[in-house]
């Protein structure tokens, strides 16, 4: 049996650099053989390579049950193996811990050195159950006559109590007393423990503060310093009269310390506990920013970051003073060190005010533009580059941090939350802001696209003036090719195109030729880009026809009827092409425009000859003039979108609208299926549901009765429409009068209802037939004529770019519902306004676009009332009675 | 506290690994990523590792609990130190050199070689110096007794055991190659471990 040393291994490691893998599944297999031997020596030496491989990588938790076995050692320099082994490979999972805690009883009590060294792999291995066993035992080497025990029994403590805080009441006292030791080296490490305990908690270790004042008086050792001054920058923010105390002291260590880091760490504690907001605390501001500003000027690198790390901090409070050193930061922001350009970048966003933003913003710009000049690598570097490249394999070769994908996308983050920063408090000019998103877009090239869409449908949403510049730059992006050509490419922000579609859409009035647009958003490259933004695509390509045409009709020229058919079948290819697309949304939204234009291809063809049409159909003569010379479908599409114009609105607004009382969310919408009965009659008073005041009770019954009831509507549905060709022969010759009177009053009606296209002129044969099909349709749409009157004119077609001369006014609140005088805070309005009677008439949304919800600031327009469907049957067309709610 | 002490060469070969906390991911994920943040950076950066992938690789939660990766370059090999925030940003930078200091005082000119072969030596030594994460000791006279302290006492132990053995395990520049008597002619005859 020849076994090899630790130090064998490392050799044959060396020696065997090419199949490394190799030799040490051959060296593992000794070792498993060799950690069984009962030579104490041996296993040892066995358990030491476990650990050495360990730190390469390899498994060693197979063997805790030998490394106790070792830690039990008498000998000491094996005890040592064990408890490294212990220290390196436990977790606190470990299940051989239970079994150690005799040993470690054992030998906190023995030799001074066992002692040592168990109490050093106690800190390390701590798990609950040993920390409630060993606790006592701990404490009591508070007090051993060994300083050098006692510096470690007091980190053991502290380990114990964090595992076993029901050990405090009983620990602290004698861990407190350490303050006092006679060697300064325990003071210290209780200083350190003692730290972390206030981290943790800081109100319960505020009576300690006068003794560790006065060893901040006394000691001179920087160390311990550093560490008290940081103890009180913890305490001092939950006691104001420390901060009194400590002003002077403090003061006089940053005027006179020679040792910088215990100057930062004073000038540090300044800020975070608390000690600049005070009356007095301005002159101590003002010193502590010059200090830092001399950092900043210093050569030491090490020294500029601190610095721009304090003064991040100190910001928020004395903004003043830290604007001073703008250019100083500025200046940093291009540093060739990460890291320091990442503290100037946190310190610049903290900075932002409404003066400097957009020099700042402009700066950070230009590092993601073009190659940075700054950073090409000198002489030196490249030669640091050729070395560390010879020498390493996996390292990359340094990189500008502006190259760094990371860094970029970081900076391109602080950037936009930098200036949305409270609902863009901060940008004056927003056609200026847009055009930074925009340029983001394209320079970023980092996966930052949704936060600009988000940003871009956001502003829109809020300011107003803004909107017709944000069109213009839209039209730009969705114009071009290249763009969408790279969509695909990584980091190219595709997501921007999304927003560009709705906005565009959305605005479409603002566009002066929409339907030149509309080849580049139904283009066969669009297929390539994310679903949801096809989407888009298409939805925006149908608002945009539906605003060319309503432009077309108010001014009709019957000449450009061709052009509206050529347009008309281009979409309907086009479109066609996205019908059979993988993803159902675009496959939906394709084919409902689809329809939509088939129905308006129907009507422009038979519009050709409506003026002779017009003539001989069944309207009088008289009328004609009234009637639309262009083609009504040409009204069809726009309503659809521009009824309703879409605000953001407040987060508070749905917690402002009253809960219907009728409502109740308990009620069965459909009752359990074994509670069926057959129901007593169809009641016909269902309409006034809604206004009867109901006990709990009785909704109960109620729920259980309308399940029955649209059965029962249903039932009654189909028989009431069996009864009315039966009842045709017994009509007397009044009643045909009648109803032939109201037919044409409908047909009148259905003329000036752009929903109704009829493909045959009307005739008076076909009447009968007609009339026995119940007509669906949508109910609370604008009369044409208001549509027409809401658009306010758009200015972009008289002139091409005014500019806004007023500031632009940002709704920060958002909307609230109409009527809702209750805050957004005071939600418990006893009476809260109701307002669903304003609601009922203002025309609805027809909730078309998708995924608008990007951020909780702009959910959608209002609380979406349910679509009422009124079904009109024969006789129910003049009367309001005998309307029935059949979707409510 | 200091959650984890690293040292590595050059190379990004690990030559101490040291956690004193739990880590979300495997040692041999965060290595391997810190040695290629901090050999890819610019000679003269200051010796605070930043970078935006790093919180992540730490598993930081918030802002509170903010890690802090504070590097030192000696020679061939790189002390990489990651810190919370009750710990000085300087003091930590000092207290590598005190690390280092107390290597050097041990191993007497300490190289990489040192280290590679005496890597349970570096973490006796380390062991004086940090206790579960807290700073123990900072004057290096203090360290260096300690040090020498345990071990000579492991030494007398191996010499109490072994009674034919020369002072291996002890502390010293450069023993290892002295094997015991028997060690060395075990290794003349049947060729193992010759160099």
């Amino acid at each position: 049996m020849w076994e090899r040393t630790l130090q064998d291994l490392i050799r044959g490691l060396r020696a065997n650099k090419k199949d490394e893998s190799k030799f040490i599944a051959q060296a593992v297999d000794e070792i498993r053989q060799e950690i069984k031997s009962k030579d104490m020596e041996l296993k040892a030496a066995a358990v030491l390579k476990l650990t050495y491989l360990d730190m390469l990588g390899y498994d060693m938790s197979w063997a805790s049950f030998h490394v106790v076995e070792v830690m039990s050692s008498p000998k000491y320099h094996l005890k040592a193996v064990g408890y490294l082994a212990a220290n390196q490979s436990f977790g606190p999972d470990t299940d051989v811990l239970m079994l150690t805690t005799n040993l470690l009883k054992k030998d906190l009590t023995s030799s001074p050195n066992d002692t040592a060294i168990s109490l050093n792999g106690l800190s390390h291995t701590i798990s609950p159950d040993l920390a409630q066993d060993l606790s006592r035992d701990v404490v009591t080497l508070l007090n051993h006559s060994k300083p050098h025990i006692r510096k470690r029994a007091v980190i053991a403590v502290y380990k114990t109590l964090v595992k076993y805080p029901e050990a405090t009441p009983f620990a602290l006292t004698r861990l407190k007393e350490r303050l006092e030791d006679q060697d300064l080296g325990v003071v210290a490490a209780t200083i350190n423990v003692l730290c972390e305990m206030v981290r943790r908690e800081p109100s319960g270790y505020l009576s300690l503060a006068p003794q560790l004042f006065r060893l901040m008086t006394t000691s001179s050792n920087n160390w311990m310093l550093i560490k008290l001054i940081k103890l009180f920058g913890f305490l001092s923010p939950y006691e104001p009269r420390l901060v009194k105390k400590l002003q002077p002291p403090i003061t006089e260590l940053i005027s006179t310390t020679p040792a910088i880091s215990l100057l930062y760490e004073c000038v540090h504690t300044c800020i975070v506990g608390g000690m600049l907001l005070h009356a007095s605390g301005d002159s101590l501001a003002e010193l502590c920013v010059t200090k830092l500003a001399a950092f900043l000027q210093d050569p030491d690198q090490n020294l500029k970051y601190i610095a721009l790390l304090a003064l991040a901090k100190i910001v928020p409070t004395h903004r003043n003073l830290v604007a001073q050193y703008q250019d100083m930061i500025l200046s940093s922001i291009s540093d060739q060190d990460l890291s320091i350009r990442m503290r100037a970048l946190d310190l610049l966003s903290a900075m932002v005010t409404r003066d400097n933003l957009q020099s700042i913003v402009q700066q950070l710009l230009s590092h993601l533009v073009g190659p940075d000049t700054s950073s090409l690598p000198t002489a030196a570097q490249s030669l640091a580059l050729n070395i560390s490249s010879s020498t390493s394999d996996g390292a990359g070769p340094i990189l500008a941090p502006t190259q760094l994908s990371s860094y970029r996308l970081t900076l391109v983050q602080h950037l936009l939350t930098t200036c949305s920063h409270d609902t863009y408090d901060n940008v004056v000019d927003f056609q200026w802001y847009l055009s930074v998103l925009l340029d983001l877009t394209y320079v970023a090239s980092v996966k930052v696209g949704d936060q600009i869409r988000d940003q871009l449908v956001d502003i829109v949403a809020r300011v107003r003036g803004v909107k017709r510049w944000a069109v213009e730059l839209m039209t730009r992006l969705v114009r071009d090719d290249t763009f969408l050509a790279n969509a695909q490419e990584e980091g190219s922000c595709a997501e921007v195109l999304w927003a560009a579609a709705w906005i565009c859409g959305e605005n479409s009035r603002e566009i002066a030729e929409p339907q030149k647009l509309l080849p580049h958003l139904l283009q066969p490259n669009v297929s390539f880009l994310a679903p949801e933004t096809i989407g888009a695509y298409l939805q925006a390509a149908v608002k945009l026809f539906g605003s060319w045409s309503m432009e077309l009709s108010e001014d009709w020229d019957s000449g450009r009827i061709q052009d509206i058919r050529e347009v008309v079948d281009t979409l309907i290819s086009r479109l066609e092409n996205f019908t059979s697309h993988s993803e159902v949304e675009v496959q939906e939204r394709a084919a409902n425009a689809v329809q939509l234009f088939n129905f308006i291809r129907a009507d422009l063809a038979s519009a050709s000859f409506r003026p002779e049409d017009d003539s001989t159909a069944g309207p009088p003569a008289n009328e004609t003039s009234q009637n639309p010379t262009y083609p009504k479908s040409l009204l069809l599409i726009n309503p659809l979108f521009s009824a309703y114009e879409l605000n953001s609105v407040n987060t508070a607004a749905q917690d402002c609208i009253p809960v219907p009382e009728s409502l109740d969310l308990d009620v069965w919408i459909v009752p359990p299926p074994r509670e069926y009965t057959v129901p007593e009659a169809a009641p016909d008073d269902d309409t006034q549901e809604g206004e009867r005041p109901l006990t709990k009770k009785k909704l109960k019954g109620k729920g259980k009765r309308k399940g029955k009831e649209k059965m029962s509507q249903a039932e009654t549905l189909g028989s009431q429409t069996d009864p009315i060709p039966s009842a045709g022969p017994s009509e007397t010759e009044e009643d045909k009068a009648e109803r032939e009177k109201r037919r044409l009053e409908r047909m009148e009606l259905r003329r000036h209802d752009p929903y109704y296209i009829p493909d045959k002129p009307y005739s008076a044969t076909s009447a009968n037939d007609i009339d026995a099909i119940p007509v669906v349709h949508l109910d609370d749409l604008p009369p044409l004529s208001q549509v027409a009157e809401t658009q306010y004119p758009s200015l972009l077609r008289d002139s091409a770019s005014v500019i806004p001369s007023e500031p632009f006014v940002v709704d920060k609140n958002g909307e609230m519902p109409e009527g809702a005088i209750s805050p957004p805070s005071s939600k418990l309005d006893p009476t809260p306004p109701m307002v669903t009677s304003s609601i009922d008439t203002a025309p609805q949304v027809l909730s078309s676009f998708p995924a608008y919800v990007v951020d909780e600031e702009i959910p959608r327009m209002k609380t979406p009332e349910p679509i009422k469907v009124k079904r009109t049957k024969k006789k129910g067309v003049s009367s309001a009675k005998s309307r029935r709610t059949v979707v409510e | 506290m200091i959650h984890s002490v690293i040292i590595f060469n050059t190379s990004g070969v690990p030559r101490l690994i040291k956690f004193y906390t739990p880590i979300h991911k495997s040692a041999q994920t965060v290595v391997p990523k810190i040695y290629s943040l901090v050999s890819t950076r610019p000679p003269g950066s200051c010796n605070f590792l930043e970078a935006p992938e790093l919180d992540q690789l730490l598993g930081q939660k918030d802002v509170d609990e903010k890690l802090r990766v504070v590097y030192r370059s000696y020679a061939t090999l790189h002390f990489v130190f990651v810190v919370d925030l009750s710990e000085s940003e300087l003091g930590m930078l000092d207290l590598i050199q005190v690390f280092v200091e107390a290597l050097d005082r041990a191993f007497e000119n300490v190289c990489e070689l040192d280290l590679v072969f005496h890597f349970d030596e570096v973490h006796h030594i380390l062991s004086e110096i940090i206790q579960g994460g807290i700073v123990l000791e900072t004057n290096l006279d203090e360290i260096d007794s300690s040090v020498h302290q345990a071990a000579s006492a492991r030494k007398q132990s191996f010499a109490a055991a072994n009674p034919l053995a020369l002072g291996v395990g002890g502390v010293g520049p450069r023993n290892a190659g002295l094997q015991t008597p028997l060690g060395w002619l075990t290794g003349k005859i049947t060729g193992v471990g010759a160099r």
